[in-house]
């Protein structure tokens, strides 16, 4: 089997700035890390293939400048088999439309894929559109919110699947290929690589692709080939500090009575 | 406020920053500054599960080769790790005390121990189910090595062992995990004006009949790793745990601390780093006469001048460790970088002594700058910094060697021989 998790670098801080003329993040001076929740799909993925007794192979792919390489190493050492980064100058300022057309070209190229694994969204643009459009443009269906893998039969041709609600979960059943975009439990904790992991990793196959090895036009690529237009970019202004109510469970009751009559929100 | 990153990671390998990476995770869930200072507070508490952490990451002998059982990393690859334990620990005890004395003992022993005590101990001890460690110093004797009056004699194929040990990290440790120490002995008599002639290795298992342990010491700090020592009464060891050469036990010896050294180094820059952090965390928060301490030269000038110093001994201890792999190239024991570029034992020992010397200093001074930049909440243990000043200070007045002894080396290599004071 063959399972591809598309994960993406993000900038790892919470203090993110806008370049005010492109309306893009600036990534320059900013450090980065693996998207979280794909590397929760990746999780996901690797604790599959280490239940599997069939062969799985893992491919993370990932869409970036070269120095994405660095969330593709960690891949490497979380479990991954073989890293592909798709980097470009023409694959530069993608919306996700134009991101989702070159992970699908990029599966196509990879071939026999079973499972795509996605994070439900990415820490730097919370779209959460990558992993739908992936699925659209490869004629596959889609789980979205999933936070677990109940059961996996490749023979059937089919896989059980926690997804999240607002109401809870449902359990949902899917042909495969499909595409999962997951989303971790609060609480989740990643597998952490060792040192040995890492040197392992070192050893894996990796590779860069461009435009020519996936074929096409460059305005099917990047910002030419991006169906939106970014307007503006702005951080919403801070929330107010809030009030706390720090008494025993009885009195606190009371006191937030009070203040929601005293606002008139009662 | 954005957490302070006094970090620079742009010149580190990919698998380097992955390493760091992994240990400020695996810190995140398992130990936080509060648990070493409640760790510290408590005094040898035996933390099994943050030794066993330490293994599973594989953090310890990262650089004995993997055929022996470890990662056969470059020591370039072990200062990283060894400065971002430093980093999660800075009083330098359970994690980067634990770590420096395996890691720079633990690669020493395998070099030097037949293959009954690597199976037995060594391989166990990567994967944190034993302890070895160093006793070298006695009731008379330590850095001066004139004074040593254990002794071992031949009886048939066995060697019986007699003396005291003291001042010994790990004794504790070692006793619940089991494991043992490289110990030091006389072999011969005594060589006038050659101390160090006629000292031989040994590997002691803690368990060996005639192992007295004695109690840990009541140490100013550094206390969830325990000091104590032990009595050797005609404990007898096998031929085969005999370490190198009989009567060669010295050199052997002032490898092992030349690795270790190397990792009380590495780690005193991370402990300097984290410290530097926390207190920046403060100092530009706290306001006083209207403006955050941090705009007050008084505050910021020391500040800076301890982040140079730190930024110069990360450099000093990455030249040293470029040294230590060149020097297990060139003797062909393992492949590490490929470059054959000579240092003299003797000058890699000078260079050591230098960072040996110098940077627990650098951590132990800016531990006490933070404390007079924050005042009473400096003092207090809901900081790290005073944790940080008394675990450091071990490696100022002794641990792996005094500091006024790697004066002498330096001295001996910058000025010659004629000049060492004492001989």
């Amino acid at each position: 089997m063959r399972f591809v998790v598309l994960v993406k670098q993000v900038p790892d801080t919470t203090e993110v700035e806008v370049d005010e003329e492109t309306g893009t993040i600036i990534r320059e001076g900013v450090p980065s890390t693996l998207n979280a929740f794909d590397e929760f799909a990746l999780n996901v993925a690797v604790d599959i293939k280490e239940q599997k007794e069939e062969e799985v192979e893992i491919v993370a792919l990932s869409m970036g400048p070269p120095q994405a390489e660095e969330a593709l190493n960690k891949c490497l050492a979380i479990g991954a088999d073989r890293a592909i980064l798709l980097t470009d100058r023409a694959f530069a300022g993608a919306d996700t439309w134009a991101t989702a057309v070159t992970l699908s070209r990029a599966l196509k190229k990879i071939g026999n894929v079973d499972l795509i694994f996605a994070g439900q969204e990415a820490s730097d643009g919370n779209t959460a559109q990558v992993g739908p459009e992936v699925a659209a443009h490869r004629g596959l269906p889609q789980l979205t919110y999933v936070s677990e893998i109940e059961k996996l039969d490749p023979g059937e041709g089919n896989i059980v699947c926690k997804k999240e609600t607002d109401e809870g979960h449902v359990r949902i059943k899917s042909d495969i290929p499909v595409v999962l975009a997951c989303m971790p439990d609060p609480g989740f904790e990643p597998k952490i690589p060792n040192v040995r992991e890492i040197m392992k990793a070192k050893k894996k196959p990796k590779e860069q692709w461009g435009i020519e090895d996936l074929g096409g036009k460059e305005d099917d690529f990047g910002l030419e080939g991006s169906e939106s237009v970014v307007i503006e970019t702005y951080s919403p202004p801070p929330k107010g500090e809030g009030i706390k109510i720090e008494e025993e469970p009885e009195k606190s009751v009371d006191e937030l009575l009070k203040f929601l009559d005293e606002e008139g929100i009662l | 406020m954005a957490r302070t990153n006094l970090s620079d990671d742009r010149e580190l390998t990919e698998e380097q920053k992955l390493f760091k990476e992994s240990i400020s995770d695996w810190a995140e869930r398992n130990l936080s500054l509060e648990r070493v200072i409640e760790m510290n507070r408590e005094g040898h508490p035996f933390p099994e599960d943050i030794i066993e952490g330490l293994a599973e990451l594989g953090v310890i002998m990262g650089p004995v080769p993997e055929e022996h059982g470890g990662m056969g990393l470059t020591w370039k690859d072990q200062v990283v790790i060894a400065d971002q334990i430093g980093y999660i620990d800075p009083s330098i005890a359970t994690a980067a005390g634990f770590m420096a004395v395996e890691t720079g003992w633990g690669f020493t022993l395998n070099r030097y121990c037949s293959e009954e005590v690597r199976e037995k101990y060594v391989k166990p001890s990567i994967k944190g189910k034993k302890f070895v460690g160093i006793a070298t110093t006695e009731p008379k004797g330590g850095s001066d090595v004139a004074g040593f009056e254990s002794t071992a004699e031949k009886d048939g194929d066995e060697w019986v062992l007699n003396g005291e040990k003291t001042f010994i990290s790990g004794v504790e440790e070692c006793r619940k995990m089991g494991g043992g120490y490289w110990v030091n002995v006389r072999t011969g008599p005594q060589v006038e004006g050659a101390p160090h002639k006629n000292m031989t290795s040994f590997f002691v298992p803690i368990d060996a009949d005639g192992m007295k342990l004695q109690e840990p010491y009541d140490d100013a700090g550094r206390s969830s790793l325990s000091t104590s020592g032990f009595i050797m009464e005609d404990v007898r060891i096998p031929e085969e745990y005999m370490l190198g050469e009989k009567g060669k036990g010295f050199y052997h010896t002032m490898e092992g601390f030349d690795l270790a050294r190397i990792m009380i180094g590495a780690s005193a820059v991370g402990v300097t780093r984290r410290v530097l952090e926390e207190a920046a965390d403060y100092i530009k928060e706290r306001e006083t006469f209207g403006n955050p301490l941090a705009k007050y030269e008084g505050i910021q000038f020391p500040f800076v001048e301890r982040y140079t110093e730190m930024e110069a001994s990360k450099l000093m201890v990455r030249k040293v460790a470029d040294m230590a792999d060149t020097r297990y190239d060139e003797e062909g024991w393992v492949k590490r970088t490929g470059k054959a570029q000579t240092y003299k034992p003797t000058e890699i020992a000078k260079w050591i002594s230098m960072i040996k010397y110098k940077i627990p200093h650098l951590a132990k001074d800016t531990a006490d700058d933070a404390m007079h930049w924050l005042g009473a909440a400096g003092y207090s243990s809901e900081y790290i910094f005073e944790t940080a000043w008394r675990g450091v200070m071990s490696y100022c007045v002794g641990a792996e060697g005094g500091a006024n002894i790697q004066k002498i080396v330096i001295g001996r290599e910058t000025l010659g021989k004629d000049y060492v004071p004492y001989k």
